[in-house]
């Protein structure tokens, strides 16, 4: 029972994570209708940013994570705008091809500029706490509940108010927006701000509990991926129960099966939930 | 209001409009008649920005608008209804109302009149404000496609094709609002037409679009009586 109840604090935690990181993903998506492959790799950047000011420059936790959430957005713009955004007309495979230059060039970047091995953020909140039984770190009860407020501070946005409204009117009806009056390059560079700066929070809130190294990011963009055609392409709702399911399956698989097997379970959920609903989660039907 | 000079749209290396000129003036209530396929949708969205065209010039109260993105142009006072609606299908009624007012989020007072006034020509629109659009009839998605329009409170409405796919019933609905778009509120407006009975009936003056060049022009209903007309769009 405690195992038990480990294992699913573990996977809200990452749950917590990867759901952050896919709402970016899948809300880019409702914008460009293709994935951005360098997402994962934006988080890695995040995570290091956060890492120089913690560790080069004295910030507190908070203040660095703040900035890096900043400096994100701005990455994220500037990719938007010269990976994206030149190609917005042409065959989606271009895009890709550029998407995918772009991430290989931040991952071997990071690696010239800061070496291959990881690195650890010292840990702002290390004592442990008791709840119902199980001991965890402040930390990883941070993560979780940071966030949730990101996920609910997002939901707000986007449902209440105008700037928010924008994004989901260049989602739903790209031409009916530049009707009205909405200028689309302003809301993709937006929506990619958002987007980025929110990875850069998770990539900074778990940096403790794990490490930040050049690969964190390909893997969890590929997780970030799965969860976004698990919920169904572009739907935020899926992006959130998608992020917290895939969490759970590994935490669970990981704990009672094997820790070595955990993606094995997250990518055979993928296959299986898309087996049964081939449009995801939450998905439209056709079109 | 908008002045056309030799407007050429390409689109796929094929020359969907070719030399159109025309002008409309403040007030005037003006048909685009043309078969499918003539080219009615790729003009107004030339007008729009939407598409920029290969060669000529669209002036729209005295500006040069051909270089600028839709969203400046809508701005100016030139709003499209386009085909299709294209309206936020899983927004409500009234959210897609307010995207419509968008260019004038800074002035929520005249917003909430202009939404009274919508309300008040599809009183349907406001019963069903919190009902996503998506779930509509086409000819309520139609009426909020023009609602929304009307929102930026443009000087010049562009509609394209507005009773396309309706049933007869409501397609008279959809021209009684227009007229009085036109009559009541004063606004400048071009509708584009298949329906030529329809829009012969409401409008003062048009133009024949015919494989994406004018060819012919005049009186409503001097139209209505001229022969190529009354054989290629009227069934006579
Ligand atoms: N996206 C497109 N690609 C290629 N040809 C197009 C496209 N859109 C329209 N056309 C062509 O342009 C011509 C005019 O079309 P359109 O403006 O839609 O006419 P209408 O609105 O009068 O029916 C047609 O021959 C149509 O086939
Ligand atoms: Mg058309």
């Amino acid at each position: 029972m405690e195992l038990f109840l480990q294992q699913i604090i573990n996977g809200i935690m990452l749950g917590s994570t990867y759901a952050v990181v896919a709402l970016g993903l899948t809300l880019v998506f409702g914008i460009l209708h293709i994935p951005n492959f360098a997402h994962g790799h934006l988080y890695m950047l995040g995570g290091y940013v956060t890492f120089f000011l913690v560790t080069l420059y004295g910030f507190g936790f908070w203040t660095a994570m703040i900035s890096s959430m900043v400096v994100l957005a701005l990455v994220g713009m500037f990719v938007e705008r010269v990976v994206y955004r030149p190609l917005r007309n042409q065959p989606h495979i271009n895009s890709f091809i550029s998407a995918i230059g772009a991430l290989m060039f931040l991952e071997t970047f990071v690696i010239v500029a800061w070496g291959p091995q990881g690195q650890r953020i010292p840990n702002p909140y290390p004592n442990p706490i008791e709840i119902m039984g199980i001991i965890l770190t402040q930390q990883r009860l941070l993560v979780i509940i940071a966030a949730i407020v990101l996920i609910i501070l997002l939901q707000l946005f986007l449902k209440k108010t105008t700037p928010g409204t924008t994004i989901e009117a260049v989602a739903q009806n790209r031409e009916g927006a530049m009707l009205v009056g909405i200028n689309v390059n302003r809301v993709s560079s937006m929506t990619f701000a958002i987007a980025t700066a929110t990875a850069a929070a998770a990539a900074s809130l778990v940096a403790p509990i794990f490490m930040v190294s050049p690969s964190m990011g390909a893997l969890l963009g590929m997780k970030a991926f799965i969860i976004v055609i698990l919920g169904g392409l572009g739907s935020v709702p899926g992006a959130i129960c998608g992020g917290y399911i895939l969490g759970l399956i590994e935490a669970l698989g990981g704990g009672y099966i094997s820790a070595d097997y955990k993606d094995v379970f997250a990518f055979g959920a993928l296959i299986l939930i898309l087996a049964i609903k081939p449009t995801g989660l939450f998905g439209k039907e056709a079109g | 209001m908008l002045k056309l000079k030799e407007v050429t749209t390409v689109i796929g290396g094929f020359a969907a409009i070719r030399n159109v000129s025309l002008e409309i003036e403040k007030g005037e209530f003006v048909a685009l008649l043309g078969s499918n396929g003539a080219g009615k949708t790729t003009l107004f969205r030339t007008i729009a920005g939407v598409l920029k065209p290969a060669n000529g010039s669209i002036e729209f109260k005295g500006l040069k608008i051909n270089k600028l993105p839709p969203h400046k142009i809508v701005a100016l006072g030139l709003s499209l209804c386009p085909e299709g609606r294209q309206l936020f299908p899983q927004l409500s009624v009234y959210k897609n109302l307010m995207l419509g007012a968008y260019t004038r989020r800074k002035d929520p007072k005249g917003v909430q009149q202009t939404l009274e006034q919508v309300y008040e020509l599809f009183p349907i629109l406001k019963e069903r404000r919190n009902q996503p659009a998506g779930t509509f009839s086409g000819g309520q998605q139609q009426m909020l496609a023009i609602a929304r329009a009307l929102m930026s409170k443009p000087d010049m409405l562009l509609l394209d094709e507005p009773s396309m796919g309706l049933a007869p019933l409501v397609v008279q609905k959809i021209a009684d609002a227009i007229k009085s778009i036109s009559k009541e509120m004063g606004t400048t407006v071009f509708l584009s037409e298949q329906n030529a009975n329809m829009a012969l009936m409401i409008t003062d003056r048009g133009y024949v679009l015919e494989n994406g060049k004018l060819v012919l022009s005049g009186l409503s209903r001097e139209l209505r009586n001229n022969d190529m007309v009354k054989k290629a769009y009227l069934g006579a």
